[in-house]
């Protein structure tokens, strides 16, 4: 399932009568639902279950299983754009926490599919009681999201996934 | 004890804590540049965390990505290894700070033992011998004269923040003294960003022998002997050996007992060295080093003592050694280095194909590296220690060679050659050689 898929059941929910409808996918599940009568629907997306577990347990996660260097994050998350497109990547600058509000109770910076300017604050990352803000480098659409809230990150590690716009 | 460590380090010496803490129970986490993604510390240890570029300072010496990495692992302690940050005191202040144990003295020690004129000062109070010179910084050219006169010519001025043989001048006589006197501060203060200098009696010919000590939290100290590091080329060591060919018990009980003086006159918690030079029968404290060294590995061959292990429960405020081991036997550690010796030592970076380590009775390797390893370019060109034992040093000798020539390194250029003539040659053999071998070794050594 690619985004523009997504974008096409949207429409199909919003000119039909369709008031929910839920898709569960290689291990994704998609659901759009249309708040009783109104003509737009947003639609939600489910969290993907992140195979090494609980975001805050022994970071064992962390080492990487390759060569390559970076975190073994593994490549389940399918909500992504077709492979063809070149995406930004933002890769963690420092080795903290990352939290996706500026506080609990806040609303997080960025959401699946918001579209950001460069300067524009994605998250923080948290490392010796000093919050640190990153920002995007680039213009485009959030496509993936490669982390929790509260999740410890390393250097390079890829947080977000931009479709440069 | 200790939960989990944190080793701010890489290479061999990663690996080494690594290995003591899993005999300890102890849960490891390595950090590593990108370079080292394929490094071995990063397999072996429990959890690994990404810190960095390759460039030193952007990875195993950026303070907060090291800190960092520990919060986000819950490391209660971090072992700094040797090198980088081992000896940095604001590093070890800021583990304080964090509420991580840094294993290693408190900050205040690593200063003052950091501050050479400043060390000297310290064990000549606890009766440690030093070598005759001037009790802190050469206050101007006429300073410098009367105690140059007072201490005798051959004198060394050196700068009180430096190392590495930066900021050092050899003065031969009065003539000669203003002149090296003021580039010397000059060096120093465009190197260390400190034009503080201080000066020393020079010995021409002097042996390098070091003494190995370990402090406790109850205040006392033990020793573990010497260790003769004279085989060095610019201020590298090669080759060391425990004990000292030229040691007696008698001096070494005195040399000993001054050394365990000093470090229980500063509170010493962890393992240091002390470093002497000897020479015509007298030892001078020359600076200690406030870390465990890579020569560490002969020490512990003759004394039976993991010393890693020893200086993670000093610091963890653990049982300690009650006195100070009995030396048995000889041992001989030889630095194998990714340099190529034929061609003026030039670094040889680049991937091994072959690595056959030597084994049998009486042989250690010490190494990260393997079949298949990428030496990378940006850090030290150490790639394995060869440690050889024997009852004597006779034994130890035979051992060493027939295990350099077992020693099979393809790929990259290396100095077993090196080793192999050394471990060879009558000096040696005779254990009569100070630290000017090297240099006239090579020499001979060229006109073959």
């Amino acid at each position: 399932m690619n985004y523009a898929d997504i974008r096409r059941l949207v429409k199909l929910v919003e000119s039909s009568d369709i008031g929910e409808l839920e898709i569960e996918e290689g291990g994704a599940r998609l659901k759009i639902a249309k708040p009783s009568g109104s003509a737009s629907a947003a639609p939600t997306f489910m969290p993907f279950p992140y195979p090494m577990g609980a975001p805050m347990s022994a970071p064992s996660g962390y080492t990487p299983a390759s060569p390559s260097g970076a975190a073994a994050q593994a490549e389940s998350a399918p909500i992504t754009a077709a492979p063809a497109k070149k995406m930004h990547e933002v890769q963690s600058p420092m080795v903290g926490t990352y939290y996706r509000a500026p506080g609990p109770e806040a609303p997080p910076y960025v959401q699946l599919g918001d579209m950001v300017k460069p300067g524009q604050v994605l998250c923080i990352i948290e490392a010796m009681k000093l919050m640190n803000e990153i920002e995007s480098e680039v213009s485009g659409r959030i496509a993936e999201i490669r982390v929790d809230n509260a999740q410890p990150v390393e250097f390079g590690q890829i947080l977000f996934r931009i479709d440069p716009a | 004890m200790f939960k989990k460590v944190l080793v701010a380090n890489r290479g061999e010496i990663a690996l080494r804590i690594i290995r003591a803490c899993r005999e300890l129970g102890v849960q490891t986490v390595a950090v590593y540049s990108q370079a080292d993604a394929d490094s071995l510390h990063v397999r072996f240890a429990d959890e690994a965390i990404c810190i960095g570029p390759a460039r030193g300072k952007d990875s195993y010496l950026n303070i907060p990505r090291l800190i960092g990495a520990a919060e986000i692992t819950n490391s209660d302690a971090i072992h700094p290894g040797y090198g980088f940050l081992a000896e940095n005191a604001q590093f070890a202040e800021i583990c304080r700070e964090s509420n991580i144990s840094f294993i290693g003295p408190s900050p205040e020690t690593i200063t003052r033992m950091g501050d050479k004129a400043l060390a000297r000062q310290t064990m000549a109070a606890a009766g440690v011998p030093i070598l005759p010179g001037v009790e802190g910084v050469l206050r101007d050219e006429e300073h410098a004269l009367k105690e140059a006169a007072r201490v005798g010519y051959p004198v060394i001025i050196k700068a009180v923040a430096g190392g590495g043989g930066k900021g050092m001048r050899i003065v031969r006589n009065a003539e000669e003294l203003p002149r090296n006197f003021n580039m010397a501060r000059v060096e120093a203060e465009t190197s260390f960003s400190n034009g503080d200098v201080y000066l020393e009696k020079y010995l021409e010919h002097p042996r390098h022998i070091e003494i190995q000590i370990m402090g406790y939290t109850d205040g006392h100290a033990v020793t573990f002997g010497e260790r003769d590091c004279s085989i060095q080329r610019r201020h590298q060591k090669l080759i060391e050996e425990a004990p000292s060919p030229v040691m007696t018990a008698s001096l070494r009980k005195q040399l000993c007992a001054a050394a365990v003086k000093g470090a229980e006159s500063v509170g010493y918690v962890g393992a240091g060295t002390l470093e002497f030079l000897y020479q015509d029968g007298g030892f001078y404290f020359m600076e200690m080093n406030t870390r465990i060294q890579v020569e560490h590995p002969v020490s512990e061959m003759v004394n039976r003592i993991d010393l890693v292990k020893e200086m993670i429960l000093a610091v963890a405020g653990k049982e300690s050694l009650k006195k100070s081991p009995a030396i048995e036997g000889h041992a001989i550690e030889c630095r194998i280095n990714a340099e190529d010796p034929d061609k003026g030592f030039i670094p040889s970076p680049g991937q091994i194909t072959t690595f056959h380590v030597p084994g049998g009775m009486g042989i250690r390797v010490d190494t990260h590296a393997y079949a298949g390893y990428k030496i990378p370019p940006y850090y030290d060109s150490l790639i394995a220690k060869l440690i050889a034992f024997g009852n004597d040093r006779d034994e130890a000798i035979k051992r060493m060679s027939r295990a350099l020539d077992e020693f099979i390194i393809e790929g990259v250029a290396t100095t077993i050659p090196l080793h192999r003539r050394i471990l060879a040659s009558r000096e040696f053999a005779s254990g009569e050689y100070e630290t000017t071998f090297m240099e006239h070794f090579l020499e001979a050594g060229k006109k073959d």
